[in-house]
């Protein structure tokens, strides 16, 4: 064991290898900070690079453009209150308000850290624990997935924002987004009127930067219409570097929890950072004592959602180390770059290929911290966006997101929809909709639907869904969890009344 | 440096005659639009097959990827393009099932089929379980219970015509549960939440060398190298082949020459070692059917997909 672990580690530890891992990483953060371009497709595009390496170099080079792209995404969901990838939804709830406030250097560092933190968990725990979880993983069946999302959905409660029943509205909306296009198991038509444009669907990514970059984007304009020269924040900057890293490593039961969230739902073949990053924030809300100030700049919701997303990292390496499945699209891409090595990942990868895991693991630790030094040392130049005049950041976003969005699927029509959806959003903002539980109505309808009728298929008794017992749980826990909410926004109501005179549609 | 001079050669010939262009092609880069998303089989191997074509005619070739519908977006824009050997497109079977079930308008001969270049075997594969380890006791089970085998396949995909090939050819009845790629498929059988499904050596050899998976049998005319212990169909009794397919295809309308040219290229870039080898490790069988062979083959296809047609909707 001891030689493979050394084996793999003089790999990982070579010049050249450090050398591409450092470009990958600056790569890797790049990619995910523009709205539009994916972890993803960073890594696709890295894909053909690494069949002239190593099989464990190109691993580790792919390892951390991951890494870094789960951090990314912070950037902008911090300093322009657009998420840089699908898994910083909930990133910008509060890492925006922050920067708003003037503090743009506490939000970049709070996430920052707590991304380290949660990548490095979540190594340990693929360590540590990748066979007997990725068993667990692999035993769940469709009814499983369907309470899941069930449970996932109740998170709207706590992205509603001002109004219960607009937020459900919005919810409501994305679910039937979800449904326009092909249906997921037949690939028969749905919604799309025959039409070019809807005939594909809405495809995720074009929804989530419609509804957050463009619409975003717009009210800037509207805003500071005025004064069109002023900076999206103006304040003087303070990083606070090693006092935030203190402040984070303070609060580490959420810290903890935002990880193992990650780590579970990354470990859960087909959910992902996305979900992962919005169920650690509504977990940290819940269990805080000052959920009122979640939304407003709140550090605590930005660890949560940052720890959140970066421990999903560790956690779909989980399945696809210990039985060689993947357990997101990047673990996929991996595996392919494994394969036409001619390794091929499978439950005796360990055994076989000894090596490689070690190896895999000190690259992803290797990457966590590439991943600190690149962002801690290039902070400052992330801030100069900041100082830019908006007259030309605005535009020069919107061009990425419109060229992110095209590249996806190489589909004009998904630019009419991309402006079509914006104009939606910025609609729905202005009358004062709530957009995150739309955006998550678009993540888990499909995985739902798809599961629910699996699940009949599997066996058509409906009652199985109560009589297994991981599933009998995660609906329980989804009741439990709608009850809850409904109580806390009745008591947030009461408590409120007297003090404002805010007339609610509800 | 001859190519350079054949390339100018053939610039100047093309100025003056049209039919010396196909000499001369490709003259500039070759767009590559695989209907299909980054990561699966069909663009693993496409950009192997990309790579040798660079290789082979010293032109950029560049893949694009254009997924939706089952591969029917793409292959729409595709149709689109000018017929002039500069965008190339790849078909596999799905295409014809999807013409079938009605999804889409087009088939293979909306379009003038190349070459066909990789060829993966398809198996089917059993999870462990109590009631049957291998074809036989599946066959036997499957008769005695019918509807209780659990079969996990694309609904209305090429699996599902391959396992409702089976269930006519045996006389079997299985329940159908829909899942939308390979991967999750074997996963499913993994945890036992389904009973059979088609497997291919890249998705579930590793499984079946561990002991999780079985392979019951192989839909190939012949015992396969990778798993020699492994049955073919024909030696149990049925008459049937399960391979999936991978070819070349350009637009309706392309210049006879133009055809022919990328037909040799592609020859050539099929014996190509590195090729051969980049291919067997993704877990394709590289081959080479030209033009006619491969219409024949997709002909014959065909007609095997509308007989099952009925079997395939709701």
């Amino acid at each position: 064991m001891l030689d493979a672990f050394l084996a793999g580690a003089h790999q990982v530890f070579a010049f050249d290898t450090l050398t591409y891992m450092l470009i990958g990483s600056v790569a890797g953060i790049i990619a995910a900070a523009i709205p539009g371009f994916t972890v993803t497709m960073a890594i696709i595009l890295t894909l053909p690079l690494t069949f002239a390496m190593e099989p464990l170099q190109g691993v580790s080079v792919m390892l951390s453009v991951y890494v870094g792209g789960y951090t990314g995404g912070l950037i902008s969901a911090a300093l322009l209150g657009i998420p840089g990838t699908p898994s910083s939804v909930a990133t910008t709830f509060d890492a925006f308000p922050m920067a708003r406030k003037g503090e743009p250097g506490r939000a970049l560092s709070l996430g920052i850290w707590a991304s380290f933190f949660g990548t490095v968990i979540s190594t340990i725990v693929l360590i540590v624990a990748a066979p007997p979880l990725a068993l667990i993983a692999v035993k769940l069946g469709p009814w499983e997935y369907f309470a899941l999302i069930v449970f996932a959905l109740t998170i709207v409660a706590s992205l509603v924002g001002n109004s219960l029943i607009r937020g459900l509205i919005a919810g409501v909306i994305g679910l039937g987004i979800a449904t326009i296009g092909p249906d997921p198991m037949m690939g028969k038509s749905r919604l799309t009127f025959d039409t070019d444009l809807l005939m594909p669907g809405l495809p995720f990514l074009v929804v989530l930067i419609g509804i957050f970059a463009i619409s975003q984007l717009l009210s800037e304009v509207e805003i500071h219409g005025k004064k069109t020269n002023q900076a999206l924040i103006p304040d003087v900057i303070d990083f606070k570097t090693w006092k935030v890293m203190r402040e984070v490593l303070m609060a580490p039961v959420n810290l903890f929890r935002s990880s193992m969230i990650g780590v579970l739902i990354g470990a859960l073949p087909g959910a992902g950072g996305s979900i992962a990053n919005l169920l650690a924030y509504d977990q940290a809300k819940r269990s805080s004592k000052n959920p009122e100030k979640f939304g407003e700049g709140c550090a605590d919701g930005v660890v949560a959602s940052e720890a959140g997303n970066s421990a999903t990292a560790g956690g779909g390496l989980i399945p696809m180390i210990a039985l060689g499945i993947p357990g997101s699209a990047v673990d996929a891409i991996l595996m392919a770059s494994l394969m036409v090595h001619g390794i091929s990942v499978g439950p005796r990868l360990i055994m076989d290929h000894a090596d490689l895991a070690y190896g895999m693991f000190i690259a992803m630790i290797v990457s966590s911290l590439m991943m600190l030094v690149v962002c801690v040392a290039s902070m400052r130049l992330f801030l100069r966006v900041t100082d830019i005049p908006k007259q030309f950041i605005v535009p020069t976003v919107i061009i990425c997101c419109v060229i992110g969005a095209f590249a996806l699927n190489n589909r004009v029509t998904d630019l009419y929809l991309l402006g079509i959806i914006g104009l939606v959003g910025y609609g729905l903002k202005s009358l004062d909709y709530p957009l995150a539980p739309l955006v998550l109505g678009v993540i888990l309808g499909p995985i739902a639907e798809t599961n629910l009728r699996r699940a009949l298929m599997s066996d058509p008794d409906w009652t199985t869904f109560f009589t297994r017992p991981i599933s009998a749980i995660l609906l329980a826990a989804a009741l439990l969890s709608v009850i809850f909410s409904v109580r806390s926004i009745l008591k947030m109501r009461k408590k409120n009344r007297p003090a404002t005179d805010e007339q609610d549609g509800d | 440096m001859f190519r350079k001079i054949a390339v100018a050669a053939g610039l100047m010939a093309a100025a003056f005659a049209a039919p010396a262009q196909a000499q001369s092609y490709p003259e500039k880069p070759i767009e590559f639009i695989v209907p299909w998303g980054p990561g699966g089989g069909s663009d693993t191997l496409m950009r192997i097959v990309a790579q040798g074509l660079t290789e082979e005619t010293g032109q950029a070739v560049p893949v694009i990827n254009m997924p939706g519908v089952g591969g029917n977006v793409g292959l729409a824009e595709f149709a689109k393009r000018p017929a002039d050997g500069y965008t190339i497109s790849q078909i596999h079977e799905g295409l014809l099932v999807s013409n079938q079930t009605g999804i889409t308008e087009l088939n293979w001969d909306s379009f003038i089929p190349v070459a066909l270049v990789a060829s993966s075997p398809q198996y089917l594969t059993l999870s462990k379980n109590d009631n049957f380890s291998n074809f036989e006791e599946l066959v036997a089970y499957a008769k005695a219970h019918p509807g209780a085998v659990r079969a996990g396949v694309t609904l209305g995909g090429i699996p599902h015509v391959h396992i409702a090939m089976i269930e006519e050819a045996m006389g079997l009845q299985f329940s159908y549960v829909g899942y939308t790629d390979t991967g999750e498929r074997i996963r499913a059988l993994m945890g036992g939440n389904i009973d059979i499904a088609i497997g291919d050596i890249s998705s579930a050899k590793q499984f079946v060398d561990n002991g999780d998976l079985i392979y019951a049998a192989v839909g190939t005319e012949e015992r396969t190298d990778d798993a020699p212990d492994v049955p073919t169909l024909k030696e149990l009794g049925m008459d049937a082949e399960l391979v999936i397919t991978r070819g070349v295809v350009l637009p309706k309308g392309t210049p006879q020459e133009t055809v022919d040219a990328l037909e040799a290229h592609i020859e050539k870039v099929m014996q190509r070692e590195d090729v051969i080898k980049l291919m067997k490790n993704a877990g394709a069988d590289p081959v080479f059917y030209g033009q006619e062979k491969y219409s024949a083959y997709l002909d014959k296809l065909n007609a095997t997909i509308a007989k099952l047609v009925g079997k395939l909707e709701g």
